[in-house]
């Protein structure tokens, strides 16, 4: 058989070494970045802030940049809801294959790019207000 | 008579490597009380040696080169680059001379290397060879190979990153609420390399954040987690959750202010659930407070808990997309 009657998208390449090779090369950028951060970490460290002290409540208490949204919620909604949204959320995306069923179509696809881009710009929204304000 | 005289050769070679042990690791005698001329030529009055001794501080009982590379008093790293190259190569030539030897023991066969006699011997016993070619030359579909399919590769590779440096850190860092604080100082300032460690450990861990979302995202967008893929799906979303588990509980760890507000706060939200929410709360502080029952706890999590169970679930993860292949695009 011809190579050209192999359609495109059923072409494939040995797992080792062409496909490991293709992912080294990333590996080796991860890598070049992770002792970038080293080197210059020797010069300024990441640092520590003050002592944690339970007497003393700092005025602006801020989370990791990564939960600052649900933070950021809270403010928004009562505290029930804002604690039980996260486990809702989680729970609605471990179950989404088993909700979503059906074949997969381009508009499906698009709409699910829709969604997926409306959350992260909340969500990355929501981030900012909660760094800024 | 070859066959002799490389028995020969291999045992100069071992009595060589068994005296150097001897002589590396022979009781070392205590360094005796360093010269001392002022002492030495008039008898001084206590107030007389503490001047000279101010002047010329007395040397370290320790070993001061393993002293010196501990505690990363020499300021500049690059001082025993020579000494690290010379050893270095020293070793590659005994390391490689010793596997070339090694691998000529018998020699009516032909020269083989050392690691295809190893693998022959196991194979022999266990029959790995097979298996392990078919798993190595399975054909990766081409559309594989595009930019956004490397993501969850990523991810991995961070979360291996994240291992190894955890465990350094582990080896110094003290989880209780006097020590927690000062031992990521001495991590910082005194181990050699500590805060770059500590620096990777930091950046990494929102690195990974960042790649489990954007796998996320890719996966989700492009509907790779429809029928029949779906428990992968499920056990992703799960690493996802362990993911975020590990920077919440991470961020204690070096309890300063920041970290305790934030797990006082985080915890707090907790207790916000209706019904559980106490016990929750309870659960995760160990008490009514973020105390250091907390902080050992949220360790324990951090260090043993979650990584066991990421273990597994990494394991999950990576055996089905094996088993069912990577999804084709739409």
């Amino acid at each position: 058989m011809a190579e050209s009657e192999v359609p495109q998208e059923e072409k494939t390449i040995p797992f080792f070494p062409d496909h490991l090779l293709t992912e080294a090369r990333v590996a080796v950028v991860i890598l070049f970045i992770i002792a970038g951060i080293g080197i210059y970490a020797l010069h300024s460290p990441v640092g520590l802030g003050d002592p944690a002290d339970p007497m003393n409540t700092p005025a602006h208490t801020k989370s990791e940049w990564y939960f600052l949204f649900l933070y950021q919620i809270l403010k928004y909604v009562p505290k029930s809801i804002g604690a039980l949204l996260p486990f809702v959320a989680v729970l609605v995306l471990a179950l989404w294959p088993f909700l979503d069923r059906k074949t997969d179509t381009k508009s499906a696809r698009r709409n699910r790019f829709i969604l997926a881009t409306v959350l992260v710009a909340a969500i990355i929204a929501l981030t900012l207000i909660g760094e800024f304000s | 008579m070859a066959q002799k005289r490389h028995r020969i050769a291999v045992g100069v070679m071992l009595l060589v490597v068994i005296v150097s042990l001897a002589v590396i690791l022979a009781p070392k005698e205590v360094a005796a009380a360093p010269f001392d001329p002022a002492l030495e030529a008039h008898s001084l009055s206590e107030a007389e040696l503490a001047l000279v001794h101010e002047a010329v501080p007395p040397a370290p009982v320790q070993d001061t080169c393993q002293h010196c590379h501990l505690s990363g008093s020499i300021e500049d790293m690059w001082t025993p680059a020579w000494r690290w190259l010379v050893f270095s190569v020293m070793g590659v030539v005994f390391v490689y001379g010793s596997y070339r030897m090694g691998s000529a023991w018998v020699t009516r066969k032909p020269w083989k290397p050392l690691t295809a006699r190893a693998a022959e011997w196991l194979d022999e016993r266990f029959q790995i060879i097979e298996p392990i070619r078919k798993m190595l030359s399975k054909p990766v579909p081409i559309f594989a190979t595009r930019w956004m399919y490397c993501l969850g590769g990523i991810t991995f590779m961070l979360l291996v990153i994240q291992a190894v440096t955890g465990v350094l850190l582990t080896m110094y860092y003290k989880p209780t609420p006097d020590e927690a604080y000062a031992s990521i100082q001495f991590i910082e300032n005194e181990v050699r390399f500590g805060s770059a460690i500590r620096a990777i450990h930091h950046w990494a861990a929102n690195g990974t954040i960042i790649m489990v979302v954007a796998h996320l995202l890719r996966v989700f967008i492009t509907g790779a987690f429809k029928p029949p893929r779906e428990l992968n799906w499920f056990t992703g979303v799960l690493l996802f959750v362990l993911t975020l588990g590990f920077g919440f509980t991470g961020y204690l760890l070096p309890w300063d202010q920041r970290a305790f507000w934030a797990t006082t706060v985080g915890t707090e939200i907790g207790g916000g659930i209706p019904q559980i929410g106490e016990l929750a709360l309870v659960f995760l502080r160990g008490g009514w407070d973020v105390t250091a029952i907390t902080l050992s706890r949220f360790f324990a999590l951090h260090v043993l808990v979650l990584p066991a169970i990421i273990v597994i679930l990494l394991a999950g993860h990576f055996w089905m997309i094996r088993r069912q292949g990577i999804a084709r695009p739409l």
